[in-house]
């Protein structure tokens, strides 16, 4: 049997000649996506401006803001002084200017078009110098704040951005090639030697599927090295997170399956493989753990496996010691539940006997 | 001789299409029988049906004295099948096509190296191993894809349409080798609708027309029991009272195909010879007689009033 298994296995490393440009889209995109998104959409730093003005307040609200920075990561808002005036342009979309109103030193906001997040941001850090300032003036009645994080140090925002996107890189892999190979034997009408062929069904889908699953491995090991290269950020043990990649990419490998046999084209089949991986990914924690959004979203990455996925690869990049052993679990219940489901399509469009006697 | 597969009353239907009607025939093994019959006889369906790629709705089929669909592995392990439509990984070269079935097909894989080699020799396809299947020719292919029906060493070879598409000289190596398969103790099962075809190579026929077996035997049997030379007559203008003419030479199943020909059969029709160019010249200019021993086309025109040609 072993033997048999592996010629199966040689016969599925072989047929990658005939999806080539395929396999070479599931390896690298995700890592091309994940450079260029981390690298061109995330900034690392954004710089907050402060027009500069005859009052001494200029200085010290800059000072204050600065001070305000976290104590065990990158600045993320950097303050600067700037000449400005009411009436030019706003740079960088975004400007504090300050004056006095009704007797009190005020710090006056304007936006122009800006990610209402930023916005969010900015305002925090200007409320915050301002309490600075504050307690500067007040002394012991004024209130401290103290920070006490969950991490030792602050884990750049590329890092999550990028764990999460290896479960869709192993999706990824495993579906787009899924949905090529499988739905190919159709139109080539290879599909018919399967159909007479003595082998047992078992072993001939459990060739392609554990084939697929270390072509989605292999995919989201690309981009794993990717977000070492530019972040030094690599899962501790590696061992668990390959066993978690490799469950992903099983059930792509059933998702982009079991779409080619049932709609036995290889268009139609990659469309679905594409829009499964990136409805799974965007909902189940590609910007951040699910359960930090809550609502809709958090009740909906309940049944997306990339939740469980994000869940189990977090404590592998962040320091942080509870890991999630019920992820493990929950994620082989959804590939147990995604080889169940392609079994019965497999033997409905390629096994099944047209009509049955009468 | 033993019976490889055995038919009885076989009824397939695709919706309101009476595709294969109450069919039965056995074959006998190391013959090379041939299915023939216009497009939509039936052929292809009554190859699935003995392969299991289909289900009857009603009879009996034996392939190797087992049921193709509920004894489908059993069958499977001694059948080859060539379908219509060549079938192959085009970015593939040969040898990894081979080995591809092999590992879905061949008991033994220890063997598989050696019966790869061996059958790319016989189907002359050595030399071009290698390259790309994309590359072959229509005959390459057909050679290749009978290699691949032969590699796991099967009892029964079901072959549909051997030559469809291909030139004289790829037609003739194919015959060649289904010939030498044959004489090594094979059965084939070859559907055609190439009248040369199956007389160059089946031992047995059954001529099917609209899911129905029409009449079955030999080649020589059918062309010999038909009984009767084949005269064709082109005159201008063309025969008017045709049927009264055919009658006064004692001949029978007229037809007029195209404009100034006329068709008939006739026993003995050397000495009659003279006696139909008297008659025609009368009232028409001769311009050509043609006097012909049956052909499989006037077995099958004989038996439905058609020619085979005409599906």
């Amino acid at each position: 049997m072993m033997k048999r298994l592996l010629a199966l296995l040689r016969n599925e490393l072989v047929m990658t000649r005939t999806t080539l440009s395929i396999h070479l889209l599931g390896f690298f995109q995700p890592a091309l996506m994940f450079s260029l998104m981390a690298f061109v959409l995330v900034m690392p730093t954004f710089e907050l401006y402060v027009a500069r003005s005859s009052l001494p307040l200029g200085e010290s609200l800059v000072e204050a803001m600065v001070q305000v920075n976290s104590p065990i990561g990158d600045a993320y808002i950097e303050p600067l002084l700037v000449e400005w005036q009411q009436g030019d342009d706003i740079p960088g979309g975004q400007v504090v200017e300050l004056a006095i109103s009704d007797g009190m030193p005020t710090a006056v906001q304007h936006f122009d078009l800006i990610d209402s997040n930023i916005v969010k941001n900015y305002r925090n850090r200007l409320t915050s110098a301002g309490l600075i300032l504050w307690e500067e003036e007040l002394g012991r009645a004024a209130i401290q704040i103290e920070e006490r994080p969950l991490l030792p140090v602050d884990v750049p925002y590329n890092v999550y951005f990028g764990m999460g996107m290896l479960p869709l890189a192993a999706w990824i892999g495993a579906s787009f090639v899924a949905a090529f190979l499988s739905a190919q034997e159709f139109e080539f009408k290879t599909i018919q030697e399967y159909r007479l062929a003595p082998a047992h069904w078992g072993l001939v889908l459990g060739a392609r599927l554990l084939r697929l699953s270390l072509t989605g491995l292999l995919s989201s090991m690309v981009l794993m090295i990717t977000l070492y290269v530019f972040e030094q950020a690599w899962p501790s043990p590696l061992g668990l997170a390959l066993g978690m990649l490799v469950l992903m990419g099983l059930i792509g490998a059933c998702v982009g399956t079991s779409a080619a046999l049932v709609l036995k084209q290889t268009l139609p089949s990659f469309v679905i493989a594409l829009a499964s991986a990136f409805f799974t990914w965007i909902m189940g924690g590609a910007f951040g753990l699910p359960a930090g959004f809550g609502g809709v979203y958090e009740a909906v990455s309940r049944w997306v496996p990339n939740s469980y996925a994000v869940r189990a690869l977090f404590p592998l990049y962040y320091p942080i010691e509870p890991s999630h052993p019920n992820s493990y679990l929950i994620l082989f219940v959804f590939a147990t539940a995604a080889v169940i489901a392609t079994i019965l399509i497999y033997r409905k469009s390629v096994l099944s006997v047209e009509e049955v006697r009468q | 001789m033993t019976n490889v597969i055995s038919v009885q009353s076989a009824v397939r239907r695709y919706g309101e299409l009476l595709a294969v009607d109450g069919l039965s025939f056995d074959v006998q093994k190391g013959d090379v029988f041939g299915l023939l019959g216009p497009n939509g006889a039936g052929k292809t369906t009554t190859i699935h049906l003995l392969t299991g790629l289909l289900d009857r709705h009603a009879g009996k089929v034996e392939v190797l004295g087992f049921d193709p669909v509920q004894q489908s592995r059993q069958v499977h392990q001694q059948i080859g099948y060539v379908p219509q439509e060549t079938n192959m990984y085009m970015d593939l070269n040969a040898e990894e096509n081979l080995w591809h079935h092999a590992a879905l097909y061949c008991a033994d894989l220890t063997a598989v190296p050696d019966r790869i080699d061996m059958l790319l020799n016989t189907t002359n396809l050595w030399e071009r191993r290698r390259d790309r299947v994309r590359t072959y020719s229509g005959g390459m292919k057909r050679r290749l894809a009978l290699a691949r029906a032969l590699l796991h060493d099967p009892q029964v070879i079901f072959f549909d349409e051997p030559t469809l598409g291909v030139d004289v000289q790829g037609k003739h190596a194919i015959w060649d080798h289904v010939q030498e398969q044959r004489e090594s103790g094979k059965t084939f099962v070859v559907s055609t609708n190439d009248m040369q075809e199956a007389d160059a190579l089946c031992d047995r026929l059954l001529i099917l027309d609209h899911g129905r077996v029409v009449t079955a035997g030999s080649p020589e049997e059918l062309k010999a029991e038909l009984g009767r030379d084949v005269v064709t007559l082109r005159t201008s203008p063309g025969i008017k009272n045709a049927a009264g003419l055919v009658n006064a030479v004692g001949g029978q199943a007229m037809s007029q195909p195209e404009p100034g020909m006329t068709r008939f059969e006739v026993r003995d029709a050397e000495k009659l010879v003279e006696d139909i160019i008297l008659a025609v010249r009368k009232d028409y200019r001769l311009e050509s007689i043609r006097i012909a021993r049956p052909s499989l086309d006037d077995v099958f025109l004989h038996h439905t009033g058609r020619a085979l040609r005409d599906g």
